[in-house]
């Protein structure tokens, strides 16, 4: 049994089905990358696995370490050893990042975190995302440049050390250098930590920088085509819509209306 | 000049130093705000205490318990208290359990403590006595410095405006007068503690605080009250003169507790040449509540930074009149508040920039941000500018906002619950200003408060967060 089961899971949002029935198996220790075009539903997967008060699962089931969360609040799938990097990450004026992984540690423990274990887990991540240490005492993600967002989702993925971590378009909007050091970072804690992810992107770009073992392909609502990294290569070559035409009629033109927002 | 809604007489303001009145155009202001600054308009003028008393009393007996009206937004009304009911001098039982319990235990460079209308407890240090520091009751104070007090005393606080008012200046007993002389810089707080430890009590709080030039200083006022039963009031006068060159820190925690407390106060900072004052109230509860706060730049180079927090729960009513007057220039000025509500409660802040006429080169803005938690609860921010100058800068702005649910997930999916999140949110929200009391001690104390209030409404907020 894997780790993170995804199964059949059917979800809309509003009156709209976006997912419709995807299969998906990720363990600690894996990479995988999840691509696909504007609007086949991936960041509706990545939110409905947090739990985002705003999509309805319709139908199947995540199972996470053996404990069905389909239901589940967004917390207590945080406390069970999920992580979500959005791909917008929301500023929390009056909160200091230091403060706010804290507190966060603190949600998941039963006695507070000792100051000097959270100073050196902090330093140790600080390095690991090449960032200032005055970063720490600045509200989180308030003012922040995108690739200081990105860079403090990595930071807190780092300190929180999840079991399995799900990227939400992290590349998107990051010049080379942001890229490299967050791409370095996931890689590092994989590495380190044996942190299992889900790359979900749009592009291949960041997968020069981490290396998935598996990829999916998502093309409306269903994942159509899996593979290893050689996936990654064809699609670069070969473009969606020439996949999305040898996967067959089942999905061509049946186009979501959404956006990329979807 | 008490309750004008259709302002008949507002077609000029009396200001202080003899300047020419400030002509206001009929009609652009008197809609929206309700209340007129203070603009320096004092009664002490020579009288002597025993006069002043006499005067006010006769507009005591007068007067009605005071009602203010605004015509499409709120009354504020004193009515509902029994006023004959209260009694203003009782038996004190030493200094109330709620003082030692909610004051924070740290070093401090002074304190008095009057519960209900008597004076139980005076400490000042050794050193700073030594240095010319005086802090003792305004009783003791009329006896042993008269002459000093009696040069300040109501130099610019008014005794007749409304029955309380009124009462105030014809009934305080206790009082609290702090004296820092010219030079002398205290890092330590001066704490003033005002307390009423069960119902049936009226205080009549009185503080007077001269701060000599170039001294340097903190102040901070503690309002607080036991949970009882039944009704109770503070009616306080607070003035504080900061002359030529002085700095002062002012900070007032006040929370009245659960009991059925109405607080209805006057509270002027006068900041003279070249003077700075950081004054920064925290009302944090009281069953009605209504504050005229008034901070005046009546010297050139005063400058003034007038912060707030408030947080009303449940049926409280708070009524803020918060002024920044500009008496010179050049000056500078910059108000920001930040409140909440929660319940079924009531909070309404007005606030004024007032530049008069020669107050040339003065630099000022307001801002009042409104943060709403509760379908039932009601916030009202109420900016108004009159300006009398023409080479000035005055602006006001502010933002009324919701609990964000983007950010609550955003939290959540880092293990934080809905109810930490909210916490985190609110608490940011009130950070900016809190973290400037720069106090430790007394920053945790509103912390908690505002923590304490969050979870008490916890069920309200959520249902609120959920029918949106």
């Amino acid at each position: 049994m894997a780790d993170l089961e995804i199964k059949d899971l059917h979800v809309r949002i509003e009156e709209r089905e976006i997912l419709r029935g995807v299969d998906l198996d990720i363990n600690r220790g894996e990479i995988h990358a999840l691509m696909g075009p504007n609007g086949s539903g991936k960041s509706t997967l990545a939110n409905t696995l947090l739990g985002h008060p705003s999509y309805e699962v319709t139908q199947g089931s995540i199972v996470f370490k053996g404990e069905d969360l389909t239901e589940a609040e967004p917390h207590d799938r945080a406390k069970a050893g999920l992580f979500l990097a959005f791909q917008y990450p929301v500023s929390i004026p009056g909160v200091s990042v230091a403060n706010f992984l804290r507190m966060a540690i603190n949600a998941k423990r039963d006695e507070p975190i000792q100051v000097k274990e959270f100073r050196t887990q902090l330093q140790h991540a600080i390095e690991l995302l090449d960032v200032d240490k005055a970063f720490t005492s600045r509200h989180l993600n308030d003012g922040f440049s995108g690739g200081e967002k990105k860079r403090a989702e990595i930071l807190q993925m780092a300190m929180l050390a999840p079991d399995v971590a799900i990227l939400d378009e992290t590349d998107s909007g990051l010049d080379i250098d942001a890229l490299r050091t967050v791409a370095e970072g996931v890689q590092r804690l994989h590495d380190e930590q044996g942190l299992g992810a889900l790359i979900i992107t749009h592009y291949q770009r960041i997968l020069h920088y981490v290396k998935p073992e598996f990829v999916h392909i998502l093309m409306d609502g269903k994942i159509v085509l899996e593979g290893g990294v050689e996936l990654v290569e064809r699609l670069e070559r070969e473009g969606y819509d020439q996949i999305r035409q040898e996967v067959g009629a089942g999905v061509a033109g049946a186009v979501a209306a959404g956006d990329s927002g979807v | 000049m008490v309750s004008e809604p259709d302002g008949a007489d507002n077609g000029s303001l009396p200001t202080a130093n003899g300047a020419a009145p400030v002509q206001v155009k009929a009609g652009r202001h008197r809609e929206a705000s309700l209340y007129h600054a203070l603009a320096g308009a004092g009664a002490g003028d020579g009288r002597t205490l025993g006069e002043l008393r006499e005067a006010a009393l006769k507009v005591y007996e007068s007067s009605e318990l005071p009602v203010w009206r605004r015509s499409g937004f709120w009354s504020t009304s004193l009515q509902s208290l029994d006023l004959d009911a209260l009694q203003t001098s009782v038996d004190a039982h030493g200094v109330p359990e709620i003082v030692t319990s909610t004051l924070p235990e740290r070093p401090r460079a002074g304190r008095i403590v009057q519960s209900a209308g008597t004076v139980v407890q005076v400490e000042l240090s050794e050193a700073l006595a030594e240095r010319g520091v005086i802090l003792c009751s305004l009783e003791q104070a009329f006896e042993q410095h008269g002459e000093l007090v009696g040069a300040w005393y109501s130099k610019r606080l008014p005794i007749d405006r409304h029955k309380l008012e009124a009462a105030n200046a014809a009934f305080w007993t206790g009082g609290a007068f702090l004296h820092v002389p010219e030079g002398v810089v205290v890092e330590d707080p001066f704490e003033i503690v005002y307390a009423i430890d069960r119902a049936g009590v009226a205080q009549y709080g009185r503080t007077l605080v001269l701060g000599g030039p170039m001294s340097d200083f903190r102040v901070q006022e503690y309002d607080v009250a036991e949970d009882f039963e039944g009704q109770a009031l503070h009616a306080g006068a607070f003035e504080l003169y900061l002359q030529d060159g002085a700095r002062c820190r002012v900070a007032q925690f006040q929370d009245w507790g659960s009991g059925e407390v109405f607080d209805s106060s006057t509270r002027l900072v006068a900041v003279g040449r070249d003077a700075y004052c950081h004054w920064l109230p925290a009302l944090l509860g009281g069953h009605l509540v209504r504050q005229h706060l008034e901070l005046a730049v009546m010297g050139k180079g005063g400058d003034m930074a007038f912060r707030g927090v408030f947080f009303a729960e449940e049926q409280e009513h708070l009524d803020v009149f918060a002024v920044d007057l500009h008496e010179t220039g050049p000056s500078g000025g910059d108000v920001h508040w930040r409140g909440t509500a929660t319940g079924e409660s009531r909070a309404s802040f007005e606030g004024l920039i007032q530049i008069d006429p020669g107050a040339q080169q003065t630099h000022t803005y307001l801002q009042i941000h409104s943060m709403m938690l509760s379908p039932k609860a009601r916030i009202d921010a109420i900016p108004s500018v009159l300006v009398s100058a023409d080479d000035v800068s005055a602006s006001h702005g502010g933002t009324v906002g919701e609990l964000d649910e983007t950010a609550i997930f955003y939290m959540q999916t880092r293990g934080l619950d809905r109810p930490a999140a909210v916490r985190v949110i609110v608490e940011g929200f009130f950070e900016p200003l809190i973290s400037e009391l720069q106090d430790e001690a007394l920053e945790q104390l509103v912390r908690e408060r505002i923590e304490q209030k969050l979870a008490a409404a916890r069920e309200d907020i959520e249902t609120y967060a959920t029918s949106r």
